[in-house]
Protein backbone atom coordinates (compact mmCIF):
# COMPACT_ATOMS: atom_id res chain seq x y z
CA UNK A 1 0.00 0.00 0.00
CA UNK A 2 1.57 3.42 -0.27
CA UNK A 3 2.23 5.66 2.70
CA UNK A 4 1.52 8.79 1.14
CA UNK A 5 -2.21 8.67 -0.17
CA UNK A 6 -3.35 4.43 0.83
CA UNK A 7 -3.76 3.86 -2.67
CA UNK A 8 -3.21 -0.10 -3.63
CA UNK A 9 -1.63 0.32 -7.29
CA UNK A 10 2.05 0.71 -5.79
CA UNK A 11 3.82 -0.09 -9.21
CA UNK A 12 1.57 2.79 -11.65
CA UNK A 13 1.42 5.04 -8.58
CA UNK A 14 4.34 7.17 -7.99
CA UNK A 15 4.13 10.40 -6.17
CA UNK A 16 6.45 12.90 -7.74
CA UNK A 17 7.77 10.40 -9.68
CA UNK A 18 10.01 11.81 -12.69
CA UNK A 19 10.82 9.98 -16.08
CA UNK A 20 14.62 10.55 -17.83
CA UNK A 21 15.31 9.99 -20.90
CA UNK A 22 18.94 8.42 -21.46
CA UNK A 23 19.49 6.86 -24.64
CA UNK A 24 23.07 6.14 -23.85
CA UNK A 25 24.98 2.75 -24.52
CA UNK A 26 24.68 0.17 -21.50
CA UNK A 27 28.27 -0.52 -21.90
CA UNK A 28 28.98 3.75 -22.14
CA UNK A 29 31.62 3.15 -18.97
CA UNK A 30 33.48 0.69 -20.64
CA UNK A 31 33.90 2.59 -24.23
CA UNK A 32 35.01 5.59 -22.54
CA UNK A 33 37.89 3.69 -20.74
CA UNK A 34 38.61 2.33 -24.35
CA UNK A 35 38.65 5.51 -26.34
CA UNK A 36 40.80 6.75 -23.74
CA UNK A 37 42.87 3.28 -23.96
CA UNK A 38 43.13 3.76 -27.03
CA UNK A 39 44.56 7.09 -27.23
CA UNK A 40 46.84 6.02 -24.48
CA UNK A 41 48.37 2.89 -26.93
CA UNK A 42 48.59 6.09 -29.51
CA UNK A 43 50.44 7.65 -27.60
CA UNK A 44 53.29 5.13 -26.90
CA UNK A 45 53.59 4.86 -30.48
CA UNK A 46 51.76 1.74 -31.18
CA UNK A 47 48.49 0.28 -32.53
CA UNK A 48 46.80 -2.77 -30.53
CA UNK A 49 45.27 -6.10 -31.37
CA UNK A 50 42.60 -7.86 -29.40
CA UNK A 51 43.23 -11.82 -30.00
CA UNK A 52 39.98 -13.60 -29.15
CA UNK A 53 39.33 -17.07 -29.30
CA UNK A 54 38.43 -20.06 -27.71
CA UNK A 55 40.69 -21.48 -25.11
CA UNK A 56 43.52 -23.89 -26.43
CA UNK A 57 42.72 -22.60 -29.94
CA UNK A 58 46.73 -21.03 -30.32
CA UNK A 59 46.73 -17.89 -29.22
CA UNK A 60 49.92 -17.68 -27.25
CA UNK A 61 51.68 -20.13 -29.95
CA UNK A 62 50.80 -17.42 -32.52
CA UNK A 63 52.14 -14.95 -30.50
CA UNK A 64 55.50 -16.83 -29.72
CA UNK A 65 56.43 -17.50 -33.79
CA UNK A 66 55.37 -14.19 -34.57
CA UNK A 67 58.00 -12.61 -32.08
CA UNK A 68 59.97 -14.65 -32.98
CA UNK A 69 59.91 -13.26 -36.81
CA UNK A 70 59.23 -9.81 -36.01
CA UNK A 71 61.51 -8.39 -32.85
CA UNK A 72 64.24 -7.33 -34.53
CA UNK A 73 62.37 -5.20 -36.18
CA UNK A 74 59.13 -4.64 -34.35
CA UNK A 75 58.97 -2.92 -30.77
CA UNK A 76 56.20 -5.54 -29.44
CA UNK A 77 54.57 -5.59 -25.86
CA UNK A 78 51.91 -7.90 -24.82
CA UNK A 79 49.27 -8.07 -22.68
CA UNK A 80 48.47 -11.57 -21.29
CA UNK A 81 44.52 -11.67 -19.86
CA UNK A 82 43.44 -15.26 -17.63
CA UNK A 83 41.94 -16.28 -14.96
CA UNK A 84 44.58 -17.62 -13.22
CA UNK A 85 48.13 -18.12 -13.56
CA UNK A 86 51.40 -16.40 -15.12
CA UNK A 87 52.22 -19.01 -17.74
CA UNK A 88 51.27 -17.40 -20.74
CA UNK A 89 52.88 -14.24 -19.45
CA UNK A 90 56.16 -16.51 -19.12
CA UNK A 91 56.19 -18.06 -22.34
CA UNK A 92 55.98 -14.62 -23.87
CA UNK A 93 58.56 -13.09 -21.63
CA UNK A 94 60.86 -16.45 -22.76
CA UNK A 95 60.63 -15.19 -26.04
CA UNK A 96 62.71 -11.35 -24.79
CA UNK A 97 59.33 -9.12 -25.01
CA UNK A 98 57.60 -7.42 -22.11
CA UNK A 99 54.85 -8.92 -20.94
CA UNK A 100 52.24 -7.85 -18.56
CA UNK A 101 49.57 -10.91 -16.83
CA UNK A 102 46.10 -10.14 -16.37
CA UNK A 103 44.44 -12.40 -14.07
CA UNK A 104 40.86 -11.67 -14.26
CA UNK A 105 40.01 -13.82 -10.55
CA UNK A 106 37.35 -15.49 -12.69
CA UNK A 107 35.68 -13.06 -14.91
CA UNK A 108 35.06 -14.62 -18.33
CA UNK A 109 36.55 -11.57 -20.62
CA UNK A 110 38.65 -8.65 -20.20
CA UNK A 111 36.96 -5.45 -19.92
CA UNK A 112 38.98 -1.67 -20.81
CA UNK A 113 39.32 -0.72 -17.32
CA UNK A 114 41.55 -3.65 -16.53
CA UNK A 115 43.42 -3.07 -19.84
CA UNK A 116 43.99 0.46 -18.83
CA UNK A 117 46.04 -1.01 -15.87
CA UNK A 118 47.64 -3.04 -17.85
CA UNK A 119 48.63 -0.63 -20.54
CA UNK A 120 50.73 1.24 -17.51
CA UNK A 121 52.36 -1.52 -16.76
CA UNK A 122 53.49 -2.01 -19.97
CA UNK A 123 54.66 1.31 -20.32
CA UNK A 124 57.22 1.10 -17.81
CA UNK A 125 58.64 -2.00 -18.90
CA UNK A 126 59.89 -0.38 -21.98
CA UNK A 127 62.67 1.96 -22.60
CA UNK A 128 60.92 5.31 -22.75
CA UNK A 129 57.65 3.71 -22.78
CA UNK A 130 57.41 3.40 -26.46
CA UNK A 131 55.71 0.36 -28.67
CA UNK A 132 54.89 -0.37 -32.29
CA UNK A 133 52.70 -3.46 -31.80
CA UNK A 134 50.73 -4.00 -28.75
CA UNK A 135 48.97 -7.65 -28.18
CA UNK A 136 46.10 -7.63 -25.90
CA UNK A 137 45.47 -11.50 -25.57
CA UNK A 138 42.07 -12.01 -24.30
CA UNK A 139 40.73 -14.32 -22.14
CA UNK A 140 39.87 -18.00 -23.95
CA UNK A 141 36.00 -17.49 -24.97
CA UNK A 142 34.31 -17.43 -27.97
CA UNK A 143 31.44 -15.45 -26.26
CA UNK A 144 31.80 -13.21 -23.67
CA UNK A 145 34.68 -11.33 -24.86
CA UNK A 146 32.93 -9.79 -28.04
CA UNK A 147 30.70 -7.38 -26.23
CA UNK A 148 33.62 -5.18 -24.61
CA UNK A 149 35.96 -2.98 -26.53
CA UNK A 150 39.39 -2.72 -25.08
CA UNK A 151 40.56 0.59 -26.94
CA UNK A 152 42.39 -2.07 -29.72
CA UNK A 153 42.55 -0.49 -33.02
CA UNK A 154 42.25 -4.55 -34.91
CA UNK A 155 40.25 -7.50 -33.37
CA UNK A 156 41.16 -10.51 -34.52
CA UNK A 157 39.17 -14.05 -34.14
CA UNK A 158 41.19 -17.26 -34.19
CA UNK A 159 39.49 -20.33 -34.85
CA UNK A 160 41.37 -23.63 -35.17
CA UNK A 161 41.50 -27.14 -36.79
CA UNK A 162 40.13 -29.32 -34.22
CA UNK A 163 37.27 -26.93 -32.75
CA UNK A 164 35.28 -27.72 -36.25
CA UNK A 165 34.33 -25.63 -39.32
CA UNK A 166 30.27 -25.04 -38.01
CA UNK A 167 32.14 -22.67 -35.14
CA UNK A 168 31.21 -19.22 -37.13
CA UNK A 169 27.53 -20.30 -37.63
CA UNK A 170 26.93 -21.02 -33.63
CA UNK A 171 29.25 -17.96 -32.24
CA UNK A 172 27.54 -15.16 -34.54
CA UNK A 173 28.13 -12.47 -32.28
CA UNK A 174 32.01 -12.53 -31.93
CA UNK A 175 32.89 -13.84 -35.53
CA UNK A 176 30.67 -10.57 -36.80
CA UNK A 177 33.04 -8.71 -34.96
CA UNK A 178 36.44 -9.92 -36.50
CA UNK A 179 38.21 -7.44 -38.56
CA UNK A 180 40.24 -10.84 -39.42
CA UNK A 181 39.59 -14.03 -38.67
CA UNK A 182 42.71 -16.37 -38.68
CA UNK A 183 42.02 -20.30 -38.90
CA UNK A 184 44.86 -21.79 -36.93
CA UNK A 185 46.52 -25.53 -36.92
CA UNK A 186 45.96 -26.04 -40.48
CA UNK A 187 48.74 -28.63 -39.95
CA UNK A 188 45.96 -31.22 -38.71
CA UNK A 189 43.73 -30.47 -41.46
CA UNK A 190 44.50 -34.11 -42.78
CA UNK A 191 43.33 -35.38 -39.14
CA UNK A 192 39.66 -33.72 -38.09
CA UNK A 193 36.58 -33.62 -40.07
CA UNK A 194 37.03 -29.72 -40.74
CA UNK A 195 35.77 -27.65 -44.10
CA UNK A 196 37.58 -25.22 -45.25
CA UNK A 197 34.02 -23.83 -47.14
CA UNK A 198 31.89 -24.18 -44.34
CA UNK A 199 34.20 -22.32 -42.33
CA UNK A 200 34.70 -19.67 -45.05
CA UNK A 201 31.13 -19.19 -46.16
CA UNK A 202 29.80 -18.72 -43.40
CA UNK A 203 32.29 -16.52 -42.03
CA UNK A 204 31.37 -14.33 -44.53
CA UNK A 205 27.70 -14.66 -44.63
CA UNK A 206 27.75 -13.02 -40.72
CA UNK A 207 30.36 -10.51 -42.12
CA UNK A 208 30.77 -10.17 -45.72
CA UNK A 209 34.21 -9.34 -46.94
CA UNK A 210 35.76 -10.94 -44.17
CA UNK A 211 39.54 -11.26 -44.75
CA UNK A 212 40.61 -14.37 -43.71
CA UNK A 213 44.12 -15.79 -43.23
CA UNK A 214 44.55 -19.76 -42.82
CA UNK A 215 48.13 -20.51 -40.87
CA UNK A 216 49.91 -23.18 -38.70
CA UNK A 217 51.70 -21.45 -36.30
CA UNK A 218 53.48 -24.36 -35.20
CA UNK A 219 54.93 -25.50 -38.59
CA UNK A 220 55.48 -21.73 -40.09
CA UNK A 221 53.18 -22.93 -43.11
CA UNK A 222 51.30 -19.41 -44.83
CA UNK A 223 52.51 -17.45 -41.86
CA UNK A 224 53.76 -14.26 -44.40
CA UNK A 225 50.54 -13.07 -45.14
CA UNK A 226 49.83 -13.11 -41.56
CA UNK A 227 52.83 -10.93 -40.91
CA UNK A 228 52.32 -8.79 -44.04
CA UNK A 229 48.95 -8.19 -42.11
CA UNK A 230 50.97 -6.52 -39.24
CA UNK A 231 53.23 -4.82 -41.04
CA UNK A 232 50.58 -3.27 -42.70
CA UNK A 233 49.06 -1.73 -39.52
CA UNK A 234 52.57 -0.41 -38.27
CA UNK A 235 53.02 3.27 -38.33
CA UNK A 236 55.30 4.96 -40.36
CA UNK B 1 28.09 -15.07 -17.89
CA UNK B 2 28.90 -11.66 -18.83
CA UNK B 3 25.26 -10.61 -18.78
CA UNK B 4 26.28 -9.97 -14.86
CA UNK B 5 28.79 -7.20 -15.12
CA UNK B 6 27.02 -5.61 -17.75
CA UNK B 7 23.95 -5.86 -14.80
CA UNK B 8 26.16 -4.33 -12.94
CA UNK B 9 27.29 -1.56 -14.47
CA UNK B 10 23.47 -1.08 -15.25
CA UNK B 11 23.55 -0.52 -11.42
CA UNK B 12 26.28 1.42 -10.98
CA UNK B 13 24.52 3.95 -14.06
CA UNK B 14 21.31 4.35 -11.52
CA UNK B 15 23.17 4.79 -8.63
CA UNK B 16 25.28 7.85 -10.39
CA UNK B 17 21.74 9.25 -12.37
CA UNK B 18 19.67 9.01 -9.00
CA UNK B 19 22.29 11.24 -7.50
CA UNK B 20 22.47 13.53 -10.13
CA UNK B 21 18.88 14.12 -10.17
CA UNK B 22 18.18 14.18 -6.52
CA UNK B 23 16.27 11.22 -6.43
CA UNK B 24 15.48 8.95 -3.50
CA UNK B 25 14.72 5.83 -5.55
CA UNK B 26 14.57 4.12 -9.00
CA UNK B 27 11.24 3.12 -10.00
CA UNK B 28 11.39 2.20 -13.64
CA UNK B 29 14.02 1.02 -16.06
CA UNK B 30 14.11 0.60 -19.78
CA UNK B 31 16.60 -0.85 -21.77
CA UNK B 32 16.71 -2.55 -25.48
CA UNK B 33 19.23 -5.29 -26.11
CA UNK B 34 19.37 -5.93 -29.80
CA UNK B 35 18.81 -9.21 -31.24
CA UNK B 36 22.26 -9.73 -31.67
CA UNK B 37 23.79 -8.44 -29.05
CA UNK B 38 25.23 -11.81 -27.74
CA UNK B 39 23.49 -10.49 -24.56
CA UNK B 40 20.42 -13.20 -23.08
CA UNK B 41 17.78 -11.47 -21.55
CA UNK B 42 16.88 -14.26 -19.54
CA UNK B 43 20.75 -13.79 -17.90
CA UNK B 44 20.56 -10.41 -17.61
CA UNK B 45 17.16 -9.74 -16.13
CA UNK B 46 18.34 -12.17 -13.75
CA UNK B 47 21.75 -10.50 -12.99
CA UNK B 48 19.73 -7.10 -12.44
CA UNK B 49 17.16 -8.51 -9.73
CA UNK B 50 20.05 -10.30 -8.27
CA UNK B 51 21.80 -7.43 -7.94
CA UNK B 52 19.18 -4.79 -7.69
CA UNK B 53 18.66 -5.78 -4.03
CA UNK B 54 22.00 -4.84 -2.79
CA UNK B 55 20.92 -1.23 -2.77
CA UNK B 56 18.24 0.95 -1.36
CA UNK B 57 18.08 3.21 -4.47
CA UNK B 58 17.51 0.22 -7.16
CA UNK B 59 15.67 -1.97 -4.58
CA UNK B 60 12.14 -1.11 -5.77
CA UNK B 61 13.62 -1.51 -9.67
CA UNK B 62 11.12 -2.67 -12.57
CA UNK B 63 13.27 -3.96 -15.49
CA UNK B 64 11.30 -3.44 -18.66
CA UNK B 65 13.21 -4.99 -21.52
CA UNK B 66 12.81 -4.44 -25.03
CA UNK B 67 13.97 -7.45 -27.41
CA UNK B 68 13.41 -6.10 -31.14
CA UNK B 69 12.85 -8.89 -33.56
CA UNK B 70 16.21 -9.79 -35.25
CA UNK B 71 16.33 -8.39 -39.12
CA UNK B 72 18.91 -9.73 -42.18
CA UNK B 73 19.53 -8.60 -45.30
CA UNK B 74 19.50 -11.41 -47.97
CA UNK B 75 22.76 -11.85 -49.75
CA UNK B 76 21.63 -13.40 -52.69
CA UNK B 77 18.50 -10.63 -53.79
CA UNK B 78 19.39 -7.69 -51.45
CA UNK B 79 15.83 -7.62 -49.88
CA UNK B 80 15.66 -7.23 -46.07
CA UNK B 81 13.86 -9.33 -44.15
CA UNK B 82 13.01 -9.32 -39.82
CA UNK B 83 12.69 -13.11 -39.03
CA UNK B 84 12.13 -13.45 -34.94
CA UNK B 85 13.46 -16.09 -33.26
CA UNK B 86 12.03 -19.47 -32.11
CA UNK B 87 9.76 -18.96 -29.78
CA UNK B 88 9.69 -21.19 -26.10
CA UNK B 89 6.85 -22.26 -27.23
CA UNK B 90 8.08 -23.95 -30.49
CA UNK B 91 10.49 -25.64 -28.94
CA UNK B 92 8.23 -28.77 -28.51
CA UNK B 93 6.92 -28.76 -32.70
CA UNK B 94 11.16 -28.24 -33.34
CA UNK B 95 11.73 -31.50 -31.08
CA UNK B 96 9.22 -33.20 -33.15
CA UNK B 97 9.08 -32.10 -36.52
CA UNK B 98 13.12 -30.84 -36.99
CA UNK B 99 14.05 -27.36 -37.49
CA UNK B 100 13.41 -25.31 -40.53
CA UNK B 101 16.40 -23.90 -41.89
CA UNK B 102 16.12 -20.07 -41.61
CA UNK B 103 15.55 -19.06 -45.46
CA UNK B 104 14.67 -15.46 -47.25
CA UNK B 105 11.31 -14.96 -47.54
CA UNK B 106 11.43 -14.01 -51.41
CA UNK B 107 14.20 -15.88 -52.81
CA UNK B 108 14.72 -18.67 -50.47
CA UNK B 109 18.29 -18.60 -50.22
CA UNK B 110 20.19 -19.26 -46.83
CA UNK B 111 22.51 -16.66 -46.58
CA UNK B 112 21.03 -14.21 -44.43
CA UNK B 113 23.04 -11.90 -42.83
CA UNK B 114 22.06 -10.18 -40.00
CA UNK B 115 21.94 -6.43 -39.57
CA UNK B 116 22.51 -4.25 -37.24
CA UNK B 117 20.39 -5.26 -33.81
CA UNK B 118 24.25 -5.30 -31.74
CA UNK B 119 22.51 -2.26 -29.54
CA UNK B 120 22.52 -2.26 -26.03
CA UNK B 121 20.29 1.17 -24.86
CA UNK B 122 19.32 2.23 -21.72
CA UNK B 123 16.54 4.39 -22.68
CA UNK B 124 14.29 5.81 -19.74
CA UNK B 125 14.66 5.76 -15.98
CA UNK B 126 11.76 6.57 -13.80
CA UNK B 127 12.50 8.01 -10.46
CA UNK B 128 10.98 9.50 -7.15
Amino acid sequence: MCDTCGCQLHEHHHHDAKVVEINQSLLAANQKQAESNRHHIEQMGAVAINLISSPGSGKTTLLERTIEALKDTVRIGVIEGDIETERDADRIRAKGVPAVQLTTGGACHLDAPIVHGGLHVLEHLAKGGKYDLIFIENVGNLVCPATFDLGEHQRVILLSVPEGSDKPAKYPATFRSADLLLITKTDLLPYFDFSMDEALNEARILKPGLDIISLSATTGDCFEPWLKYLRGLLKG
Amino acid sequence: MHELSLAQSLIEQLLDLAKEHQAERITRVAVTLGPFSGIVRDSFEFGFNALKASQEVTREAVLELETPDPVYTCLDCSKVAVIPFAMESDRLELARYGPTAKKCPWCCSNRLSPKGGTELILNQVEME
